[in-house]
């Protein structure tokens, strides 16, 4: 295959399972949006408007992480119920272009949302130049990272019903437990330790250090990207390592 | 003429199998270039295997299996950039239309849009879809749905097409319009491994045929080839009542309701028939169709389903 092959296949992988489906369906689009924008009302609520802040920080991790994860979902479908898989292995179309393809893919639902958050983060005066480059750099590194975890775990399911059941365990124990929409301070010291297992905990931490909501010191910024850089290259090489294109 | 598919000791144990029962044994087969080469067996007989072992899908234990001088599992690759598939029980994305099912697939496979068109446009003709161009596959029946997934794969640049069981569920209309643009496939010298246990399916597309039982090659050749390697190859069927002891040493006689069947060589089925008309039975007589071997080598019918292998295959996912 050339590159422009390459890229042949790469965009009609997007445009058939990112854009064509919300021909039929356009409320995939309101999909991705709709837990973000609940934890954003509780909070605002429920702080009468002091957590407004997290909220939308947090809404622009949750989208980007649900936009990563929600590929197993898909892949798990197309292989196991259609059998499109199949039919993509014994073609020249090479795997890591289907991973990218179907990954781009689930990040065409994810727009709205970041549409409506990134409103709210300028709307809110959050948005620097560093700020926004912290931003852009870590919510690449979340996508990465839960897609690649989604793809490893749309290789062991059998069916696509196993999806729907680690889907809310996966968001629970990377968005909603870890202090995304919250600072870091408000859990006891236990807690502090053990939300330092999730990545996600390092992700909000930069991002809520680069618009002022937490302190962020140098040393504390290498090491949130030292160890959100090590997770996802982690994931990576499990999902390059695990994941089946061929099955054994 | 050059092989498309070399496959040699090919066996396949699926992993964690309790029983180690080999869902492929040592199967050695040579497709040849162009054409269509069918494989034919009951259900669980190892032919869904085999092809998913050469459509580089699958590994397998043991053996070697070329596709196009590429060797599979070393050379994937180059494989890959050869061929296409119809798996068993595949589907069409719900969401797509007819035509975009056929148009996107080759678009994915990197062919330029124009090609793609084209190609399209000549297949939908081809198995009666254009009227279905724009209906979204959601809205198909499952025939058509098989239909416009034959589409996609007969209009692809492949030089090996694998299609697993592509007419199951299709209306005899519809299953003879697969059977056309197979023959027309098959015609622009591409090579189609196609697997059935419809066996009048294999004699009417086939130029050669392999029969596996358990994972097995029992009998291989083109069809005219495996008739003649059975022990009866005519079949005279006669209505009415006869005593069997008058038929016996004819062949092999099978009871039907209403009459008797005889398996026989080609001057005893001469004779029978002779002797039948004078005694003003009705007959009928020609050679065996594949069933009648299958039935023959087998032992059973094709509608039987072998003991699956897969029984033992592990919970595990496996792609």
């Amino acid at each position: 295959m050339t590159e422009r092959h390459r890229l042949r296949s790469l965009g009609t992988i997007v445009l058939l399972n990112g854009l064509i489906p919300i021909r039929t369906q356009p409320l995939y689009l309101v999909n991705l949006l709709a837990s973000p924008l609940s934890f954003l009302f509780f909070l605002t609520v429920v702080s009468h408007g002091a957590l407004l802040r997290y909220g939308v920080t947090g809404g622009l991790l949750l989208t980007m992480l649900s936009a990563g994860t929600g590929l197993q979902s898909d892949l798990t479908h197309y292989r196991h119920d259609l059998k499109l898989q199949d039919i993509v292995v014994a073609s020249p179309v090479e795997a890591p272009i289907y991973v990218l393809g179907m990954a781009l893919s689930e990040l065409v639902y994810s727009i709205p949302g970041l549409a409506v958050f990134v409103v709210l983060f300028a709307v809110e005066g959050l948005a620097t130049v560093l700020s926004v480059s912290i931003l852009l750099g870590v919510l690449v590194l979340v996508w990465g990272f839960a897609t690649a975890l989604a793809f490893t775990l749309a290789t062991y399911f059998q069916d696509v019903r196993e999806t729907f059941m680690f889907s809310p365990l996966i968001s629970l124990v990377l968005s909603v437990l870890p202090p995304v929409y919250y600072p870091l301070a408000y859990l006891p010291a236990w807690a502090q330790v053990v939300a330092r297992f999730s990545p996600t905990t390092y992700a909000a931490a930069l991002i809520q250090g680069a618009v002022g909501l937490a302190p962020l010191s140098l040393s504390s910024a290498a090491v949130d990207w030292g160890v959100l850089g090590a997770v996802t290259a982690a994931l990576f090489a499990v999902a390059a390592f695990k994941a089946r294109w061929k099955e054994p | 003429m050059p092989s498309a598919i070399v496959a040699t000791g090919v066996t396949k144990i699926y992993p964690g199998s309790r029983s180690r029962t080999p869902a492929l044994a040592d199967l050695s087969l040579e497709v040849p270039s162009g054409g269509v080469y069918g494989l034919i067996g009951r259900n669980g007989a190892g032919k869904t295997t085999f092809i998913r072992i050469a459509a580089t899908q699958l590994e397998a234990t043991s053996g070697s299996v070329r596709v196009l001088g590429h060797e599979v599992g070393t050379e994937d690759r180059e494989v890959r950039a050869r061929i296409a598939c119809v798996p068993q029980e595949s589907r069409p994305l719900y969401f797509l239309t007819t035509e975009e099912v056929v148009y996107l697939y080759l678009k994915m496979r990197g062919l330029p849009s124009s090609e793609a068109h084209r190609r399209t446009e000549e297949a939908l003709e081809e198995l009666s879809l254009v009227e279905y161009r724009r209906r979204l596959v959601s809205r198909l029946s499952g025939g058509l749905r098989r239909r416009t997934l034959c589409a996609m794969v007969l209009a692809s640049d492949a030089d090996v097409m694998f299609l697993d069981e592509p007419t199951t569920g299709l209306d005899p209309i519809a299953r003879r319009e697969v059977w056309e643009a197979v023959r027309r496939a098959s015609r622009e010298h591409r090579t189609i491994v196609l697997t059935t246990h419809y066996l009048d399916e294999a004699e009417a597309l086939s130029s050669r045929l392999a029969l596996i039982e358990q994972g097995r090659r029992v009998l291989e050749g083109t069809p005219s080839e495996l008739r003649a390697r059975v022990r009866y190859p005519y079949r005279v069927t006669l209505w009415g009542s006869v005593p069997p002891e008058e038929l016996d040493s004819y062949g092999r006689l099978v009871p039907i309701e209403g009459g008797s069947m005889v398996f026989t060589g080609e001057r005893e089925a001469r004779e029978l028939a002779r002797w039948a008309l004078e005694r003003g039975l009705r007959l009928s007589m020609g050679p065996v169709s594949l069933e009648d071997i299958f039935l023959e080598v087998v032992g059973r019918s094709i509608e039987e389903d072998a003991p699956l292998p897969q029984e033992d295959e592990p919970t595990e996912a496996k792609a």
